[in-house]
C-alpha cells in the first residue's frame, strides 16, 4: 500500500519522457494527407504564338514601368519576384503613391488559382494582368490604346510581338499584352519540400512539421486550406464563426452585389506563407502566428492555444518553395522610341 | 457533506436558471435555395438523402433544435458542435467552390463516414435516424470519384 504512492510518482516521472517530437517518428494520416497535392512540373499556357517568344515578352512586360503612366511602376514593383511575389506591405503604392486598399497577393502559382484578385472578379491571369495598367490608383494608365500606343512607339517591342504573336495581323493589343504576361505568370512555380513530401520522400519534411501538419487537421484548417495550393480555390467568408472586426471591405458582393456574397474573399493559398505577409486582404496582420490565431477565432470558432499556433506555423514554413532564379532574371528592356510619350507624374 | 447539499445544491440551481438567460443563439441563418449543394453540385439523389437524415443539424443552416438544445448547458454543448460543423462543413453554401474543393470537401467527408467519425457518436442515441449504412457510406464516397 506504501507503494502504491512511489509507483504513481515514477509513473508522473516517466511520462514525460520520449516526448520530443523530435525523437519520434510522427506519423501521418494517409487517407487526409490525399487533400494535398503537388505542384504541378508546368502550367499549361493559352493559345497564342510561340510559347518560348511569349515568355521572354510577358517577362519584359512585367519589369516594364512604361506600362505606367508616370513610367515608374512594374507589375514587379507591387509584385516582386525576388521577393517571393510581394512587396511585403500591407497594401501597396500606386501612381503618386496612393495606397490601395488590398493586400498584393504573391504572384507565384497565381496561374493555379481558381481565380484572380481577392475578390474574384477576374478568371485568370491574363484577365488579372489588365487591371492593374487602368486602375488609378495602382498604374494609372488613362485606357487600352495609351498603353498600346506607348508599346507601339518602342521599336524593340515592335520587333518582339510580332515574334511572340507571328499570327495576328496587329500583333500589339491589349489582349496580347495580356496574354504574354500571362503566359510568364504561368511559369511561376515554387516547389517546396511539401511536394517532395507528397511525392512519397517521407524525409523531406522534419517530425515538428509533421506534427504541425496534424496539428492543422486537428484544428480542421483544410476545411478551406486544401488542394495544391493549400487555398486559392474557393471564396469563403471572412468572420465565418465570428465576426471579422473590420468590416469596411465587402469583397465579392462587390462583384456580385449580392447580399449573401458580404464578407467573403477568395481563400489564400498557403504557399510561401511564411514569405507573403503581412496577412489577410487588408494587410493588417503582421505576423503569421497572429494571422493563425486570429484564424482560429474568426473561422473555426475555436480559439487556438499557443503551442498550436507554433506547431501549426512550424509546418506551413514547409510550404515556402523555391523561387526559378533563371526564369525571374531581369531582361534588359527595349530603349524608348522617337516618339515615346514622356511619363506623366500627374 | 451535508453542508454541500445544504448551501451548494440551492447555488447550483440558481446557477442552472440563470444560464437559462445567457443561452447560445439557435436561430438559423437563412438558407438560399440556389446555393446548396443540391442546387449546386447537383449529387445524386443517395447523396442528398444521406445529408438529409445524417448530416442536416450540424452541416447545413436547416438544424432541428429539439428540446434539450435549448436548456443550458446541454444548449451551449450543442451550439457549439453546430457552428463547428458548420464552419468546417456547410451543405448550405454550396457556392463560390472549384470542382477541385468541391471533390475534396466529400473525400474529407467519406474519410469521416468511413471511420465512423462521422455523424458524431453521442448524436446518435437521441438520432437513430442518422446512423449511417454500409450502403450510405458508399453512396458519400463514390461520388467524389465520380466527379474525377
Amino acid at each position: 500500500m506504501r507503494f502504491i504512492p512511489f509507483i504513481l510518482l515514477m509513473a508522473l516521472a516517466l511520462s514525460g519522457c520520449g516526448s520530443d517530437p523530435a525523437s519520434k517518428n510522427v506519423e501521418i494520416d494517409a487517407a487526409k494527407l490525399k487533400l494535398f497535392k503537388p505542384l504541378p512540373a508546368k502550367v499549361d499556357v493559352k493559345p497564342g504564338g510561340p510559347e518560348a517568344e511569349r515568355v521572354a515578352l510577358g517577362r519584359m512586360l512585367y519589369y516594364e514601368p512604361r506600362l505606367s503612366k508616370g513610367h515608374d511602376i512594374a507589375c514587379n514593383d507591387c509584385h516582386m519576384l525576388d521577393k517571393y511575389g510581394v512587396d511585403n506591405e500591407p497594401t501597396s503604392e500606386g501612381h503618386k503613391g496612393q495606397k490601395g486598399d488590398r493586400n498584393s497577393p504573391t504572384v507565384y502559382n497565381a496561374a493555379l488559382h481558381f481565380t484572380q484578385f481577392w475578390d474574384g472578379r477576374a478568371a485568370d491571369v491574363e484577365e488579372q494582368a489588365k487591371g492593374p495598367i487602368l486602375n488609378p490608383v495602382e498604374m494609372a494608365m488613362p485606357d487600352e490604346k495609351r498603353v498600346v500606343a506607348v508599346l507601339k512607339s518602342i521599336p524593340g517591342y515592335v520587333t518582339a510581338f510580332k515574334t511572340a504573336f507571328p499570327d495576328q495581323k496587329d500583333p500589339i493589343t491589349y489582349d496580347t499584352i495580356a496574354n504574354a504576361i500571362g503566359t510568364f505568370e504561368r511559369g511561376l512555380l515554387t516547389p517546396s519540400r511539401w511536394d517532395k513530401f507528397l511525392a512519397g520522400d517521407a524525409a523531406a519534411i522534419t517530425n515538428e512539421e509533421k506534427a504541425g501538419f496534424n496539428a492543422f487537421l486537428e484544428a480542421g484548417c483544410q476545411t478551406c486550406h486544401m488542394g495544391v495550393l493549400v487555398g486559392g480555390n474557393l471564396y469563403q467568408k471572412m468572420g465565418l464563426a465570428k465576426a471579422y472586426p473590420e468590416l469596411a471591405d465587402e469583397g465579392r458582393a462587390k462583384v456580385t452585389k449580392s447580399e449573401g456574397d458580404k464578407f467573403f474573399f477568395k481563400v489564400p493559398s498557403l504557399r510561401n506563407i511564411e514569405k507573403t505577409g503581412p496577412y489577410f486582404h487588408d494587410g493588417k496582420v503582421v505576423t503569421l502566428d497572429e494571422s493563425v490565431k486570429q484564424m482560429g477565432e474568426y473561422q473555426l470558432g475555436a480559439p487556438l492555444k499557443d503551442e498550436q499556433v507554433k506547431t501549426i506555423t512550424t509546418w506551413l514554413k514547409s510550404l515556402t518553395g523555391e523561387i526559378p532564379a533563371d526564369y525571374i532574371k531581369k531582361p534588359e528592356l527595349p530603349p524608348s522610341g522617337p516618339n515615346t510619350p514622356k511619363p506623366d507624374k500627374g | 457533506m451535508k453542508k454541500i447539499i445544504t448551501y451548494g445544491l440551492p447555488l447550483l440551481v440558481v446557477v442552472l436558471i440563470v444560464m437559462q438567460f445567457f443561452g447560445p443563439e439557435t436561430a438559423n441563418p437563412p438558407e438560399d435555395p440556389a446555393a446548396t449543394i443540391a442546387a449546386v453540385a447537383k449529387p445524386p439523389v443517395e447523396v442528398i438523402n444521406v445529408i438529409d437524415r445524417g448530416c442536416r443539424d450540424c452541416h447545413t443552416n436547416r438544424t432541428s433544435w429539439p428540446w434539450y438544445s435549448r436548456i443550458a448547458p446541454a444548449s451551449f454543448l450543442v451550439a457549439r458542435d453546430v457552428t463547428k460543423g458548420r464552419a468546417h462543413l456547410n451543405f448550405s453554401e454550396w457556392r463560390g467552390m472549384s470542382p477541385e474543393i468541391t471533390a475534396l470537401r466529400m473525400t474529407e467527408a467519406c474519410i469521416e463516414v468511413t471511420r465512423g467519425d462521422m455523424p458524431l457518436p453521442y448524436y446518435l442515441p437521441a438520432h437513430p435516424e442518422a446512423k449511417l449504412s454500409a450502403g450510405d457510406v458508399k453512396a458519400i464516397c463514390s461520388w467524389p470519384e465520380q466527379q474525377k
